[in-house]
């Protein structure tokens, strides 16, 4: 009798042990990943003065916190433009890799084309040739096209780096789609483009919307290439603006600084983090398989 | 993926050609998969040319400028041969970015795997609110980086570092202006630690997720046919989890790798190479030089000193894609 009793109880004590030494394991990365992101949001709505009080505990507010870092941002700064630059760069930079990297995606995966597998992994090389390798011809093909200082230069070059990885991906959602549902529709007389537009782009509209997706995050996470190639204020996007326009000689505007880093950044942590594993698997999908 | 010779036999799952059609007088190129590689070609042709001229062409074009007095705003760019690469090499200052950049990427690459591996067992076991810990953890991961590392150099401010104020309470330095006040970016040993740091607190989460897919695609009946073999947990690791997770692995690598070498905000937007050199890095010295000092002809044969850097990664990648296609 005694052993039934203490058995599920030693159990849970067990459970209880492995749990605290988990979350104790833990604890250190929560707080290096945390720490960071709560400072930034302290300080972008604190008073100024609040911030350079050297002597009380940081962490907390003497005066009353403020949006006034924010205001700031609309309307001393061109921050309004930054972030309609930076969604329309986003939309142009999704509208060219969908329009090119769905079929390409689809051809690599389905039309049993020779040196396919080549040709696919030949494109996503060429996601690891890296901006600091290619910005400086890039700047001679971005005046060729008379395109310096405007933010249409960024969306001619962020597709280098969004083609291939979005092709790449969209090449392992076609190969789950089943031949035989492609099958059907040539079968019912649908020519080769209309199966592809009726049939494999309906069913695979999850690896559609995962590729726009990371058109956009990717878009937002450049930072060499605006650097190098926009300088007029009114046409950086939000991580380059927030990045040079708010400091200005010696003087760092930080309330204003955190406060425009994270209206842009923790939308895009948030949906990036939702499609994290997505992306985790489109670089190693090949490898897992 | 199979290959389809032309005449050969239909390849399986395409759709059945009616015998009468198939005569012999009609030439290959009307047959149905004639037709089907046009289409394919067609539908892929996009997507290859962007990547061809924005990212074949120009690089060819960088070798090509790294061989000229190419400026900026000077139209015609002279032929001048190797001069840049021998005027890179007779530049103290390259030889510090060369040995920084090698340290940092060494030394971060090994304090991320560290802890990748540390954070990666710890995310495998089974423990309540692991999805919330998952996703708080990676976070770093996932803001765009100018973002974050603006919050460092908040945090790294020479007076009103939160990380100074903290050592202080705990007594282990002494107040502002006292000679143990650490200022991060202003001390060249620390300013390529802090950068350095900042890379392994942006990359850390990467290798632990990594890892995570790598470890949970092991199939558990392995493992367990393994340990009623008798193997211990050491074989185990050795002989049947690294080996399945290796392909993986060398992705993760190839990929943080080639990120870390080329990344510029880091350093640029902390320290822009400072205080003194002690944090330049090829990736800087290229934009200062190229973009900065407008000499886009050294610039560009700065930014090809990576290229030998990078290789390995990209071949290690490659092998690795290809044998797991097959």
């Amino acid at each position: 009798m005694a052993t039934v009793v203490v058995a599920p109880r030693s159990h849970r004590s067990k459970e209880l042990r492995r749990h605290t030494l988990i979350y104790l394991g833990l604890t250190p990365f929560l707080v290096l990943a945390v720490f960071p992101i709560l400072w930034m949001a302290i300080t972008a709505i604190k008073q100024d003065a609040d911030l350079y009080l050297v002597d009380a505990v940081p962490f907390w507010f003497r005066q009353a916190p403020t949006w006034k870092n924010f205001d700031f941002l609309f309307h001393n700064t061109s921050y309004g433009d930054w972030i309609v630059n930076t969604m329309l760069i986003s939309f142009w930079v999704s509208a060219i890799t969908l329009l090119t990297a769905v079929p390409a995606g689809y051809a690599l995966a389905r039309l049993r084309l020779p040196f396919a597998e080549n040709l696919g992994i030949g494109i996503f090389m060429t996601y690891l040739v890296p901006a600091i390798i290619l910005f400086i011809p890039l700047a001679r093909v971005v005046s060729t096209l008379d395109l310096q200082d405007s933010w249409w230069s960024l969306v001619v070059v962020y597709p280098t780096f969004t083609i291939p990885f979005c092709t790449w991906l969209l090449m392992g959602f076609f190969k789950t789609v089943p031949f035989e549902i492609e099958e059907a529709a040539m079968v019912d007389g649908c020519g080769q483009l209309g199966a592809l537009l009726r049939v494999v782009l309906p069913v695979s509209w999850p690896g559609v919307i995962t590729a726009t997706i990371f058109s956009f995050t990717l878009s937002m996470q450049d930072f060499l290439y605006s650097l190098a190639f926009v300088s007029i204020s009114d046409q950086k996007p939000v991580p380059l603006g927030v990045a040079t326009e708010l400091i200005r000689g010696d003087i760092y505007f930080w309330g204003s600084l955190m406060a425009g880093a994270l209206l842009v950044g923790v939308p895009v942590a948030i949906v990036y983090n939702l499609f994290l594993d997505k992306f985790i698997s489109g670089i190693t999908g090949a490898a897992i398989k | 993926m199979t290959q389809v010779s032309p005449g050969g036999p239909p390849p399986p799952g395409s759709l059945p050609v009616p015998v009468g059609a198939r005569t012999w007088e009609v030439s290959w190129w009307r047959t149905p998969t004639a037709r089907r590689y046009l289409f394919g070609y067609v539908l892929l042709a996009p997507a290859v040319l962007y990547v061809a001229l924005l990212v074949g062409v120009p690089f060819v074009f960088s070798l090509y400028l790294a061989m000229s007095d190419a400026a900026v705003g000077a139209p015609v760019a002279r032929f001048i041969g190797l001069d840049n690469f021998a005027s890179a090499l007779e530049n103290a200052v390259f030889y510090t970015a060369v040995r920084n950049t090698l340290v940092f990427t060494v030394g971060a690459g090994i304090l991320k795997g560290l802890l990748g591996t540390a954070l990666a067992f710890l995310l495998l076991q089974p423990f309540k609110g692991r999805k919330i810990v998952r996703a708080l953890i990676v976070i770093p991961f996932t803001l765009p980086i100018a973002v974050s590392v603006l919050g460092w150099k908040w945090m790294f401010d020479s007076q009103f570092s939160v990380i100074n104020w903290a050592l202080s309470r705990l007594s282990l330095i002494g107040n502002y202006g006292s000679p143990d006040w650490p200022v991060w970016l202003g001390q060249p040993a620390l300013a390529l630690l802090s950068v350095m740091f900042v890379n392994v607190w942006r990359g850390f989460p990467f290798s632990a997720i990594v890892l995570l897919a790598g470890l949970t695609s092991v199939p558990p009946e392995i493992l367990d046919a393994a340990k009623v073999d008798g193997a211990t947990f050491l074989q185990r690791f050795r002989k049947v989890i690294v080996p399945m997770i290796a392909p993986i692995l060398f992705i993760g690598t190839a990929f943080d790798t080639v990120f870390t070498l080329s990344d510029l905000s880091i350093v640029y937007l902390l320290t822009n190479g400072g205080p003194d050199g002690a944090t330049e890095i090829l990736p800087t010295l290229a934009y200062n030089t190229g973009i900065r000092g407008g000499a886009l002809g050294r610039g560009a044969a700065i930014s090809l000193f990576l290229f030998p850097l990078l290789l390995p990664a990209m071949i290690l990648l490659l092998r690795t894609l290809r044998r797991r296609q097959y």
